[in-house]
């Protein structure tokens, strides 16, 4: 599972930085919502799936006699309020990209003003 | 008395609402922000004198206990990070009233102005590393509509170079923060402290995993290499939110690696021999880092400044200069332990406190000559001195603070920053090691402060001296403005003459910011006992 997850990571934050590198804006801020969400999946992974007991799971202690796999849930809350800034990052980039292709007439960013 | 810790974000947070909701009301939303940004003074404070008087105050947010909940500390470091942007935000606001023309502080100036503070503001109190990302992005979501805030061809592609960095810098600062929790197991700032104090812990992965961190506080300040978005964003920024940009949230960064490396890690035993570097520091490992990183952005902007043409872009290449002046002696304390780390702590903050107002006042003038004169370019300015002597004697404070000339803030930050750097000399003297990279620190803070000198000359003959040329014939400056930063400038000159209470309160911050025993007590302890 966690060889899954790296290569995951791996395979996004290569993709990402790819896509990072090219002259077309709109294929800069794809990587940009790429590498944010690679960074997600790396936060996942951090938190790691754990053998549980009755401390890390209090809420299911009464229940469960085994208790079931358990990921950490502050990983989660981490990423969801991730999630949202960079929905909005990107949002925000692409609403940006628009403005700028208009007043430059072009995406291209290399033949900017600098 | 803990609620007084959330005083300065409910200001500035309720003031942003208010602004948007009455944005149908011109004059009422800037009375409301400028009435709301002296509250938020007012709250930062009385925040001050709580903490000079009565010690510390902590606030846990929501009621939950420390190292699960979110956590807001107002120690004397805070307090005194806070003080300099409250000063500085003050009078940016009354500033923008006057400045910003009617139209355009009728879109979104005013409350994402609040939003600035509200997030620079968040990232100086809040005690809990992932909160402290949350609010570098508030920050930076308010930014970016400042970098685009004039919408001209090369204001959005000033804004697009600078929200890209951003955004990728967010990314490594979220990697870092998720490998200190896997390492660590929590994310509360004393709690970590805690953790990686315990001999025999985890270690060995912090030193990497911080540095994904520091790239972004270093990004953030404004450090070389990390300087190219600077100048861009500066001159495309509107000049009163520029003098908070370079007076208020770069020094948010240089407070976040002071809060990272020598709070939090202060008593972790991360012991990497750096040559150079006393072996009793646990952080030696920044040290050569910092200093390197500090001696480049004092070179850099130094040169820079001294070749452009453009007031504001003379004065961005300067702040990139002045950081590597703050950046310099964080590594000297980092490098050292005892006195003289204390005292390399407390001269990065006595020159980011004389940093904050004199480049807010130079912003602010330059904005006095955009106004009157419609240019800053140096080529096109001349004879200023004769238009208005008021406002050039506002400037002439300004520049000879920045200069270093006694008995100005400027002075005392330099003679501190040299203090430190000679007593490094003298402590690698007295040791087995080579001085020869001691007395290139030193070295490079004297080219940087002659080439303080060289550039703060020429954007005042430039400017001011000479004949009046067609354009500043044709300009009027603004008499109003002139007299707000003629208040500003006594401020500049009464840090320096009454300098006593100010070294004082940086002498406190600094103790605080060394003092990682008294945090973790102070942000664990009072809610176990």
């Amino acid at each position: 599972m966690s060889l899954a997850l790296a290569a995951t990571v791996g395979v996004l934050f290569a993709f990402g930085t790819f896509l990072l590198l090219r002259d077309d804006l709109v294929k800069v801020v794809w990587g940009l919502a790429i590498l944010s969400q690679a960074a997600n999946v790396y936060l996942i992974s951090m938190g790691g799936i754990t053998e549980p007991t009755g401390d890390t799971v209090p809420v299911l202690a009464e229940y469960y006699a085994p208790f079931p796999e358990t990921a950490d849930p502050v990983v989660q809350a981490l990423v969801l309020t991730a999630i949202v800034i960079s929905f909005g990052m990107t949002a925000f980039a692409l609403a940006l990209s628009y403005r700028a292709y208009q007043e430059n007439e072009t995406i291209d960013v290399t033949e900017w003003p600098q | 008395m803990s609620l007084l810790a959330l005083a300065p974000m409910l200001a500035v947070l309720l003031t942003g609402t208010a602004a948007l909701l009455v944005r149908g009301w011109p004059r009422l939303q800037r009375g409301v922000s400028v009435l709301g940004t002296l509250g938020y003074a007012g709250a930062v404070g009385s925040l001050c004198w709580q903490v000079v008087s009565g010690g510390a105050v902590v606030y846990q947010v929501g009621g939950w206990r420390a190292p699960f909940g979110i956590t807001l500390v107002a120690d004397a470091l805070s307090a005194f990070m806070l003080a300099l942007t409250a000063i500085v935000a003050v009078y940016a606001v009354v500033f923008s009233v006057r400045f910003i023309d009617d139209r355009n502080q009728r879109v979104y100036y005013h409350p994402m102005f609040q939003f600035l503070l509200l997030g620079a503001t968040g990232a100086l109190l809040t005690g809990d590393l992932f909160n402290l990302f949350v609010w570098f992005e508030v920050m930076l979501m308010a930014s970016y509509v400042f970098v685009a805030f004039y919408g001209n061809a090369q204001h959005t592609a000033a804004a697009v170079r600078y929200v890209v960095l951003n955004i990728i810098g967010g990314v490594l600062m979220l990697l870092g923060i998720g490998g200190l929790y896997a390492t660590t197991g929590t994310l509360n700032m004393a709690d970590m402290a805690r953790v990686l104090a315990d001999p025999g812990g985890v270690t060995g992965a912090v030193v990497g995993l911080s540095a994904l961190i520091f790239v972004t506080f270093a990004l953030k300040a404004g450090l070389v290499p990390f300087q190219f978005w600077v100048p861009s964003a500066y001159r495309a920024a509107p000049l009163p939110v520029v003098a908070v940009f370079a007076g208020a949230t770069k020094k948010v960064g240089i407070y976040a690696i002071i809060r990272l490396y020598f709070t939090v890690f202060g008593n972790a035993d991360l012991s990497v021999a750096v040559p150079g570097a006393d072996a009793g520091s646990s952080i030696g490992f920044l040290a050569p880092v910092l200093v390197l990183m500090g001696v480049a952005s004092i070179l850099v902007g130094g040169l820079g400044a001294v070749t452009r043409d453009s007031l504001d872009e003379l004065f961005a290449y300067s702040s990139i200069g002045q950081i590597g002046f703050i950046a310099v002696p964080i590594g000297i304390a980092a490098a050292s332990t005892g006195s003289l780390r204390h005292l390399g702590v407390l001269a990065a903050l006595v020159f980011a406190f004389h940093h904050a107002v004199t480049k807010g006042l130079l912003f602010l003038s330059t904005g006095v000559i955009r106004d009157a004169v419609g240019t800053t370019r140096l080529s096109r300015l001349g004879g200023l001195a004769d238009s208005s002597p008021a406002f050039a004697s506002v400037m002439l404070v300004g520049g000879l603070s920045l200069v270093g000339i006694p008995p100005l803030a400027g002075f005392f930050g330099k003679l501190f920053v040299f203090d430190a750097a000679s007593r490094r000399f003298a402590v690698a003297a007295a040791g087995t090691e080579t001085t020869a990279g001691a007395a290139a620190i030193l070295l490079v803070l004297v080219v940087g402060a002659v080439l303080t000198i060289l550039y703060s000359t020429r954007a005042w003959m430039g400017a001011f001296w000479g004949g009046q040329t067609e354009a500043v014939v044709r300009g009027r400056i603004d008499p109003v403005e002139v007299a707000l930063l003629s208040t500003f400038a006594a401020v500049v000159l009464a840090s320096g003459v009454g300098f006593e209470p100010i070294v004082q309160f940086a002498d406190a911050a600094a103790d605080a910011a060394l003092d990682t025993d008294g945090y973790v007590d102070l942000v664990l302890g009072g809610e176990r006992s």
